[in-house]
């Protein structure tokens, strides 16, 4: 049975606000799970659909993706991620990936409540998933 | 000659030669009380990349980098990933660290373990170190693949054109003019001063707004560094930051070229404009917008203890706020663009107690009633408006979010019926001789300028600013920043500061003959480019990207091309690219797949040793002055 402290989630960030998001969850000493690895983009649109899909083959139980949202600062970047994380959804699916694996928000420099709760469901998700496989 | 560079630097490090120093630092005890430090240098002294592997106790601390210097010059080492605090804070100080020891800066890598592990993971010591060992191999495999990176050099047109020639725009124009930057400044209408100029007079000083206006008129016309160009309009834009070039129309349609290092956007905003019928807007002569009252007290209807609209003396005003702005979903009728404007026009509720104590002020026995949501007077000494209003005699009524007054035409007379939440949802009906609407902001209609240079837009339709704190007036076309109302609702003071602040920038930007861009934007690798343009499809950024033919094997062929300052970085381009041709520098998705493969590595001795693909980016000299021509 696979529990929280297994588990690997990829929390891809922006430059701009998500990451330094992170960084005040951090300053306020607020508490997660340590099975959470951050990494920091100018965009996330910069990847392909593939990288979702080998990212989760290789061993990454789940991807929140953390946009800056409408308010990125970049032209058309966030209706093209939108798009693409659809795409990415239904290759999940050919795939028997669960979908709720990945998923894509916004969260902004001051979003402490919604990084925490995003780890919180996508945790739950995985382990969901886990249980009903193993089941 | 080509007017875009790269900037030589002295780098060591050859492509593959790679030998990475990892500095591990305990900030004191802040990393190493939770973070067991010296484990995640041992572990990563295993990694096959990894010469040297250290931890010590404060990084940033002179013998901290010189730590890494002392490594660099030795010639142990040829690239740095330290694990420490957030990049925000000390990125630049290593990066300048590795530079002062003649090492390429961008041959760098921060890994932050402090905010986004040892603060966070407080009561997991063990989890917590596995997890710092992870991240920071993941760095090595990053840097392990990062190449040289060059600042991008822009020859620079000193002079800047500031568009609107409001309060904003002409503040900007002056404060460049005195810090000795030419600047032309470019009104569509036949006056300067915009919004402002309107005004009877202004909170706290009681000038009027054209007195306002007036100093710096007075100051802008004898200026010698600016030319104003009223009855103008930019038709075209095109250039990038250091270089534009703006086709500038007149009325006449006589057009000139003038050429600007920055643009300094000053366009305002538009008063909301009530729908037909919109609280008895255009169906009741006793209904006006509280910019056309404004325009009542200016012209003198007010006068002798009297107001007078019309035929009619005017002995009771219903002044309804919020009319316009934040607007509710189901509540409010949608704009054009399908959206309510639910955002708060900010000055409005001040705009109105002013107003308020206005006709307090003249004509005393005038009987005030003021029907709000709340009372957002936010500004230094505003709320003294509110409680002089009150004080007065002035009636304040709090109506719901949700149920906003409603406005019925009675024989020629106003009838005001709205719940007020202050007495428990008591039902009033109130008759007025004079039904003001205090109207919010609204974005102007620079779709013209918007659509030239792919300007990006908030949800609530105003010019956006990178970021509302750490970069709150540039954009994310460099070179352009914002002053004033066409970023959001601002008062004249915050419309003057955010001039300010863009006259320094815009100032800051021109201050050198050559400005020194970061690196990150889109390159080529030509070798891998096979020219089937679909990254073209995927940048907003008019100019940025283009096809180009190259000659290959006594052929020519069809690559694509970055125009580095016209590039914003996003990376929209990478994703499509099936060769991985294109990427953004620094942020390459081979760097980003060695990451994830280091997050998911059992230990760091199984990370195989770097395959570094042999790179052959074009020299940056060549790329981008051939992009730029």
């Amino acid at each position: 049975m696979r529990s929280e402290d297994d588990l690997k989630i990829l929390i891809i960030t922006t430059l701009i606000s998500s990451y330094p998001g992170a960084n005040t969850v951090g300053q306020a000493r607020l508490q997660y799970s340590p099975g959470t690895y951050i990494i920091r983009v100018p965009d996330p649109v910069m990847f392909p659909d593939d990288f979702y899909i080998q990212s989760l083959k290789k061993g990454i139980d789940g991807i929140i993706v953390m946009s800056s949202g409408s308010d990125c600062p970049y032209e058309g970047a966030y209706a093209r991620l939108s798009a693409r994380i659809s795409r990415v959804y239904g290759r999940m699916k050919e795939l028997g990936i669960p979908t709720n694996r990945l998923k894509l928000t916004t969260v902004c420099t001051v979003c402490k409540a919604a990084f925490l709760k995003e780890i919180r469901e996508m945790q739950q998700a995985v382990l969901s998933d886990a249980a009903a496989a193993a089941a | 000659m080509s007017d875009i560079n790269a900037v030589p630097r002295t780098d060591k490090a050859a492509a593959d030669d790679v030998r990475v120093g990892v500095y591990v630092c305990h900030c004191g005890g802040n990393i190493s009380d939770v973070v067991d430090t010296a484990a995640v240098a041992d572990a990563l002294s295993h990694h096959p990349d990894v010469a040297i592997a250290r931890d010590y106790v404060f990084m940033c601390s002179d013998p901290g980098q010189s730590l890494i210097v002392d490594d660099i010059k030795a010639g142990k080492i040829n690239r740095v990933v330290v694990a420490a605090c957030s990049p925000s804070l000390h990125e630049l100080t290593f990066r300048k660290a590795l530079e002062r020891a003649g090492l390429n800066p961008y041959l760098y890598e921060h890994v932050n373990i402090r905010e986004q592990t040892s603060w966070v993971h407080k009561g997991d010591h063990e989890r917590a170190t596995r997890k710092a060992i992870r991240l920071t191999a993941a760095g090595v495999e990053k840097v392990a693949r990062q190449d040289p990176l060059e600042s991008i050099a822009v020859d620079v047109v000193p002079h800047v054109v500031v568009i609107g020639g409001g309060i904003a725009g002409m503040s900007a124009a002056v404060a460049l003019a005195e810090r000795g930057i030419g600047v032309t400044l470019i009104e569509a209408s036949d006056r300067l001063g915009g919004r402002v100029a309107e005004l009877p007079s202004v909170y706290p000083t009681e000038q009027t707004g054209e007195d306002l206006i007036r100093e710096l008129r007075d100051h802008l016309f004898v200026e010698p560094l600016i030319e104003v160009r009223l009855r103008s309009r930019v038709t075209a834009m095109e250039g990038h930051v250091g270089k534009f070039r703006l086709l500038v129309t007149d009325a006449d349609g006589a057009s000139a070229e003038v050429r600007a290092g920055a643009i300094i956007l000053a366009t305002g905003f538009d008063h909301y404009r009530p729908a037909d019928g919109e609280l008895g807007y255009g169906t009741s002569p006793s209904v006006m917008t509280l910019p056309e009252f404004l325009g009542v007290l200016r012209d003198g209807s007010l006068a002798n203890g009297e107001l007078r609209i019309g035929q009619k003396t005017v002995k009771s005003i219903a002044f309804i706020h919020c009319v316009g702005s934040r607007q509710i979903e189901g509540v409010h009728a949608p704009q054009a663009d399908g959206k309510v404007n639910d955002y708060c026009s900010r000055v409005c509720c001040t705009a109105t107690l002013h107003a308020i104590r206005e006709v307090q002020r003249r004509c005393p026995d005038i009987a005030i009633y003021d029907l709000h949501k709340d009372i957002r007077t936010y500004g230094r000494g505003h709320e003294d408006l509110y409680l002089q209003a009150s004080r007065d005699g002035a009636l304040f009524f709090r109506y719901p979010d949700e149920e906003p007054p409603v406005v019925a035409d009675r024989s020629g007379a106003a009838v005001v019926t709205t719940k007020d939440v202050l007495t428990w949802g008591e039902e009033l009906e109130i008759p007025a001789d004079l039904v003001v609407l205090a109207t919010g902001m609204q974005p102007r209609d620079i779709s013209d300028l918007i659509a030239m240079r792919k300007l990006p837009v908030g949800a609530d339709r105003f010019l956006q600013e990178v970021h509302p704190k750490l970069r709150p007036v540039e954009m994310a076309v460099n070179g352009v920043v914002l002053a004033g109302a066409c970023q959001g609702p601002v008062d004249i003071g915050e419309a003057c500061a955010a001039a300010q602040t863009a006259a320094a920038k815009a100032a800051i930007l021109l201050s050198k003959p050559v400005i020194e861009l970061d690196p990150f934007v889109a390159h080529v690798q030509e070798d891998l480019c096979d020219g089937c343009e679909l990254c073209l499809a995927e940048c907003e950024y008019q100019g940025a990207l283009t096809m180009v033919e190259v000659q290959n094997d006594g052929g020519s062929v069809r690559r694509a091309r970055v125009n580095p300052a016209l590039c914003a970085g996003c990376g929209a381009c990478a994703a499509v690219c099936p060769p991985r041709a294109i990427n953004v520098a620094g942020w390459t998705l081979d760097q980003f797949d060695a990451m994830v493969d280091a997050i998911v590595a059992e230990d760091v001795e199984s990370l195989a040793r770097s395959e570094r693909r042999a790179r052959s980016f074009a020299p940056l000299a060549v790329t981008i002055g051939e992009a730029s021509r």
